[in-house]
């Protein structure tokens, strides 16, 4: 029995172990053609000018400059920039995910003629492409003054982000309605059941928003560009711009390794974050 | 104001406190949709004003300043009517850019689509160490515009780049990526880095799709090939055609090339490669270059009102081949 049944048997057993192999080798491949891009830029950032000059190409430095990342914090006020970064990233953060859970809980919670109209819009808002209303909203900062502040990032922030907002929304609505019969009952308005029902209860949307929202604001490179001067700037635009040598030619390794420095809290962020951040995008794309 | 101080419907407003004067301080049943009402119009009070004065507000001053000369310096600025719109039209680096938009477009959505669904389909089978392998193909799509542009210019320059120095080992010759006719392939590639965008959200349709639907398939003698295109395409367009709409808009108004140009700053939008001097490349440079926000800003209405069109006619011809199963208002 065992003699005659194997032969069919074993024929599928090695094409799955074949299938295996192959589907292995691709993952492998692929990965190593998402991740190579990094690995290359970081070696950039450990080679001489000369080295980055040379042709044909030099495949790895042959002394590894680790200095390059010492003068690139130097070259330029890099942590200075980083502050402005940081600063912006989190007054932006911080506003636009409360207010966009705000904003979702009523969306998510509370009924009211037009609501449906809105949802539309707000829906529809997320299609609108930005960069529209950036060059004017730019012209009319400047009518009011706040170029170069920070204030722009606090109204952003305060007006709710239409993506976060569906998330939150998304969230909220799945939660049971007992949650807040009990405290209707109890005379508790819905500014109280918020705070303090249902933000506590949204800590793995909460954190992938604030995640989300960092991560938009630390990427950004038009808006600063647009509204800050050099000094008050953010790492993206310094990164992109300040490396040159006073007769105006870049200095390329340096600007590498600024790079890296400039990626890897994002990369860092989004390791850490990685669940939450994941289920957040993944639940936006289900609408 | 802070979250705290943010007045609880009900409590400070005159009319509820009226309410409660009734016996024994209980509210009349009418009032509780009153508030409800109420309070659904104070929650989402941020983001309709945010919407109308950071939105809505800039659109109609843009649409104002595109019918003058307006330069942000000179005092000597007037209403020109049409005339912008008319100069635009003429203009063949508005048809050119928007020739090449067009192109750039419909290669890299469909492109970025078709290698996010086929990475999402990879990691979803089960092997080994998949959690990584996710995380390590989407991890490209997290790094910021600016770390890509600065990563593909490594990449592709053309003494020190990699890209060159494979070729070379070939014997072929070393290209000039980022200039004519090149520059094009580079910004492709460069969108299709971030295909873990497309894979994370098509991962998650992916378990969405009943496993008794395969199974009952793979009863049926159905090839894996047919599972797929009859079953899971079909239950994942609704992802699909999110993922089309929103990729071809972001494709307008993506900046990479600007952020892999020589220079790489909003200035030096003029000494971009030809090839990709897109749409959004256009207004920068009449707008940063020029200075030119009049005309600049119709140009932006043109692009509204084509994006306008395009998404509209994306629905109009998909809406009978994607497929809702669910409902999403109605699952409460």
């Amino acid at each position: 029995m065992t003699a005659t049944s194997l032969p069919p048997n074993s024929a599928p057993r090695v094409r799955v172990r074949v299938n295996r192999l192959v589907l292995y080798t691709v993952l492998v491949a692929l990965t190593g053609l998402f991740i190579g891009p990094f690995g290359w830029l970081i070696l950039s950032g450990l080679k001489t000018p000369a080295e980055l000059a040379a042709s044909p190409v030099h495949w790895l430095p042959t002394d590894f400059q680790w200095q390059n990342f010492a003068d690139a914090f130097h070259l330029i006020d890099f942590l200075g920039y980083a502050r402005n970064s940081l600063i912006i990233a989190l007054i932006y953060a911080v506003l636009v995910t409360l207010s966009s859970a705000w904003v979702g809980f009523g969306f998510a919670r509370l009924e009211a003629p037009g609501k449906k109209t809105l949802f539309g819009i707000l829906i529809g808002s997320m299609m609108l492409p930005q960069m529209i209303t950036l060059l004017p909203t730019y012209l009319i900062f400047a009518k009011l003054g706040m170029v170069d502040t920070y204030w722009p990032w606090v109204f952003w922030g305060l007006a709710a982000a239409p993506y976060l907002v569906f998330l939150f929304r998304q969230f909220f609505a799945g939660l049971p309605r007992e949650l807040e019969e009990a405290a209707i009952v109890d005379g508790c308005g819905y500014g109280m059941i918020f705070w303090r029902i249902f933000l506590p209860q949204s800590w793995p949307v909460l954190s992938a928003s604030f995640v989300i929202a960092f991560t938009w604001s630390w990427g950004d490179y038009i808006a600063p560009q647009l509204l800050l001067s050099t000094d008050k700037s953010t790492l993206a635009v310094a990164v992109m711009t300040t490396y040159v040598t006073s007769a105006g030619t870049p200095v390329t390794n340096l600007q590498a390794a600024a790079s890296v420095m400039y990626v890897v809290p994002i990369l860092l962020i989004f390791l850490i974050a990685q669940r939450g951040f994941v289920a957040g995008m993944s639940t936006t794309g289900l609408k | 104001m802070t979250v705290d101080q943010i007045p609880v419907t009900g409590r400070t407003d005159p009319a509820a406190r009226a309410d409660r004067a009734t016996p024994a301080g209980r509210r009349p049943r009418i009032s509780m949709t009153a508030r409800r009402h109420r309070a659904f119009y104070l929650f989402t009070a941020p983001w309709i004003i945010g919407f109308l004065l950071l939105t809505i507000v800039p659109m109609a001053y843009a649409l104002w300043l595109s019918f003058t000369t307006y330069d942000g310096i000179s005092p000597h600025w007037r209403y020109v009517g049409l005339g912008n719109y008319t100069e635009l039209f003429s203009d063949p680096q508005t048809w050119n850019s928007l020739g090449r938009t067009g192109l750039f477009a419909v290669t890299s959505v469909p492109l970025s689509i078709v290698a996010g669904l086929g990475l999402a389909v990879l990691v979803n089978r089960p092997v080994k160490a998949r959690g990584l392998f996710r995380t390590l193909l989407y991890l490209p799509a997290v790094v910021p515009p600016v770390g890509v542009g600065l990563t593909f210019k490594a990449l592709f320059d053309q003494n020190s780049g990699a890209a060159n120095g494979v070729i070379t080992l070939f014997g072929f010759d070393a290209l000039g990526w980022l200039a004519d006719p090149y520059a094009r392939y580079v910004l492709l590639m460069s969108v299709l880095w971030a295909a873990g965008n497309v894979m994370i959200i098509s991962l998650a349709g992916l378990q969405d799709v009943p496993r008794e639907l395969h199974e009952a398939a793979r009863i049926d003698g159905a090839s894996a090939w047919r599972t797929f295109r009859s079953i899971t395409v079909p239950l994942l367009s609704p992802v699909l055609l999110f993922q089309t709409v929103t990729g071809v808009i972001a494709s307008v108004q993506t900046i990479m090339p600007l952020l892999l140009s020589p220079d790489g700053t909003t200035a030096g939008v003029t000494a971009l490669p030809q090839s990709n001097y897109l749409y959004m490349m256009h207004v920068f440079s009449q707008y940063f270059a020029l200075g030119r926000y009049g005309y600049a800003s119709a140009l932006l209405w043109v692009l509204f009102v084509l994006i306008l069109i395009v998404t509209g006619l994306i629905f109009k011809f998909t809406s009978g081949v994607v497929f809702y199963n669910v409902d999403p208002e109605a699952k409460k």
